[in-house]
């Protein structure tokens, strides 16, 4: 494709840092409520340790695989259409033509408004799409840029 | 036809019967309770439920027919108030039953491509045809002025709409179609998941039994529940498709089927997002298969997963020639779909698939029952012959600059898409790193179908072929 590829921004490792932090605190909660559940309840010790462990190992795994996922994350947005590419042990590249984008979502939660980022969902008559982070800039332009084309070419055909 | 109108009062019977639909218990918790007290106690809120409820909703419900816009008006504590450009509908159906003939009433629904589950956003129980036709009148009006200049010089010169094309069963095709459905198929696994829910005991004991029975005597017992099965499913579509007619005129297409309740569907030809070539396993005997158009509504939902049959059945030789009266875009002649094919060492990629999938509910379930191994090791088999059939059945191409054509083998069931370029929302790729060293790519289109979306996927496709589909999509969908 001759438009180049962008890659999400950097800001977004902090925030998928932070989230498995999160994720972390979440499932310790969870754990010691197993572990509350075996010293009242007699419930089997070994809950508690598969718990314990799962509450360690998914936050490693997260945390470890972010430069990978932030490596192999891609967007590219051209006049007619944009393009999302992810993962590289399971690769997927999906086109969506900006005639067909029916709606535009900007959706931010608590950390990337803070970053001053935004999870963009582009709509389709059928389908849905998500980039998790973008420049807020960069998605007001696509979301204006997407508007423009819809005034545009009015197409009544779905 | 401004004026705000009620439906029928013959309307009451569709409100009535759908509080009886939704509280039938109530009337056995009252005749069975009918000696204490608080089953009479209900038999205050059944007069609620059964009688004043129905009559309020058919009285709150009300609606307009205005040359621009439809309008309908619902609710009893929040009121509804639906407004409906023409522009916007995909589907206008009419049901008639039985009942209603002698009085000249059909139930009217209108349907638009909104995401909104389940219903249609406008239901009347119980109008005159007029209502309908008037309501197609206005649609046709507001299609044909804005838009485009051709259709609209022709709808001007034509004020009455000709028929372009009918097509109807004949007695012949009538029986081939019915007697090859697969529909008896959901009705056995129903009855052996019944057959799983018994209590464990009984099964032990029918085991037990069983083994002393001989094998024959259970593939009878089999076969005749199966032969229930199928026949039930040859009356009911026998009375779903009883004098089944479709037929073009202009720029719409209508289809007419069913005994007890005529159902008539029509939808404009812009509005349909792709056709489906569908064929069972008894259908490929018989070399013929069924047209089917996918629509962005639920109209068609009662049909077979929201798609509206066209051509129920016809052989493989006169499927383009009978579909192209009704479809300007088909091709006439059946497409090449040799560009896009799982060939040689990649079937095995499939079949492996296949097996895997099935392997290991067949080794939890060998380990369970030792003795029922024959029939596990049977599902393995069906299972290879899935994946050889996915194999040999995947195919597609560029048919031209605006029309895609896509087969897939699912079920034993082949499936052939025509998609104009213009309705596929979303063309994905997808490649593990396995299949880059190898050169393989699965590809996915995404269409509109009923109110989700409709993923054609082509699995172990080469690269190149995948890609090509892609780009051929990126650079001329605008």
């Amino acid at each position: 494709m001759p438009q180049t590829q962008h890659p999400l921004p950097n800001r977004i490792k902090l925030i998928w840092g932070i989230s498995a932090s999160g994720s972390l605190l979440v499932l310790l909660v969870v754990t010691g409520l197993f572990w509350l559940a075996q010293t009242y309840w007699d419930w089997a010790a070994w809950l508690t340790v598969t718990m314990l462990v799962i509450a360690v190992g998914e936050p490693i795994i997260e945390t470890a695989l972010i430069p990978y996922r932030y490596r192999f994350t891609r967007y590219m947005i051209a006049d007619t259409a944009v393009e999302m590419q992810a993962g590289f042990i399971f690769k997927k590249r999906v086109a969506i033509p900006i005639a067909r984008v029916q709606n535009v979502t900007l959706n931010a939660g608590p950390l990337l408004q803070w970053q001053k980022l935004s999870k963009i969902t582009v709509s389709t008559a059928s389908t849905t799409h998500t980039i998790d982070g973008l420049e807020l800039t960069t998605a007001e332009q696509l979301r204006d840029q997407i508007m423009q084309l819809a005034r545009e070419a009015r197409h009544d055909q779905n | 036809m401004t004026k705000t109108k009620r439906t029928h009062p013959l309307g009451l019977l569709d409100h009535l019967a759908k509080s009886v639909k939704n509280w039938w218990p109530l009337f056995l918790i009252i005749i069975a309770q009918s000696q204490s007290w608080w089953g009479k106690l209900l038999i205050p809120a059944a007069i609620l439920i059964f009688i004043i409820w129905p009559l309020i909703s058919w009285w709150s419900i009300s609606y307009r027919v205005t040359p621009t816009a439809l309008e309908f008006h619902s609710g009893i504590l929040v009121r509804h108030h639906e407004h409906i450009p023409y522009v916007r509908i995909q589907t206008v159906q009419r049901k008639q039953w039985f009942y209603l003939a002698p009085f000249h009433l059909e139930e009217v629904s209108v349907e638009t491509a909104s995401h909104e589950q389940g219903k249609p956003e406008v239901r009347l129980a119980a109008v005159k045809p007029e209502v309908a036709a008037l309501i197609e009148r206005y649609r046709q009006a507001v299609n044909a002025a804005p838009t485009d200049s051709t259709t609209a010089a022709s709808t001007e010169s034509v004020a009455i709409p000709t028929i372009q094309a009918t097509y109807t069963l004949s007695t012949r095709t009538k029986w081939q179609f019915v007697l090859t459905s697969t529909g008896f198929i959901p009705i056995l696994l129903v009855a052996l998941g019944v057959y799983g829910k018994l209590p464990h005991n009984l099964i032990e004991r029918l085991g037990s039994d069983l083994a002393h029975l001989s094998g024959l005597f259970l593939i009878i017992g089999g076969l005749a529940i199966a032969l229930i099965a199928w026949l039930f499913t040859v009356v009911m579509l026998l009375i779903r498709y009883f004098h089944f007619r479709a037929i073009r005129t202009g720029d719409k297409i209508q289809v007419a089927k069913g005994l007890f309740q005529r159902n008539t569907i029509t939808v404009p030809l812009q509005r349909i997002q792709a056709v489906r070539f569908k064929q069972n396993i008894f259908r490929q005997w018989l070399a013929i298969q069924t047209t089917q158009l996918l629509l962005a509504s639920r109209a068609a939902a009662e049909d077979n997963n929201d798609d509206l049959v066209l051509l129920p059945a016809v052989t493989l030789q006169q499927s383009y020639a009978d579909l192209r009266p009704f479809v300007d875009w088909a091709p006439t002649t059946s497409p090449d779909v040799s560009a896009l094919n799982v060939t040689n060492g990649r079937r095995w990629l499939l079949v492996r698939n296949a097996l895997l999938i099935a392997l290991v509910p067949v080794a939890i379930a060998t380990w369970l029952w030792p003795t029922w191994n024959a029939l596990f090791d049977l599902v393995l088999i069906i299972a290879f012959g899935q994946g050889l059939f996915a194999a040999n059945n995947t195919g597609g191409g560029i048919v031209n600059r605006h029309l895609l054509v896509l087969r897939t083998g699912h079920w034993w069931t082949r499936e052939t898409y025509l998609v104009p370029l213009a309705k596929i929302q979303s063309v994905r790729l997808r490649q593990s790193i396995w299949m880059k060293r190898t050169h393989l790519m699965h590809l996915t289109v995404n269409v509109r179908h009923g109110n989700r979306n409709q993923a054609i996927a082509l699995r172990y496709l080469t690269a190149e072929q995948a890609e090509s589909i892609y780009n051929w999509y990126l650079t001329n969908a605008i």
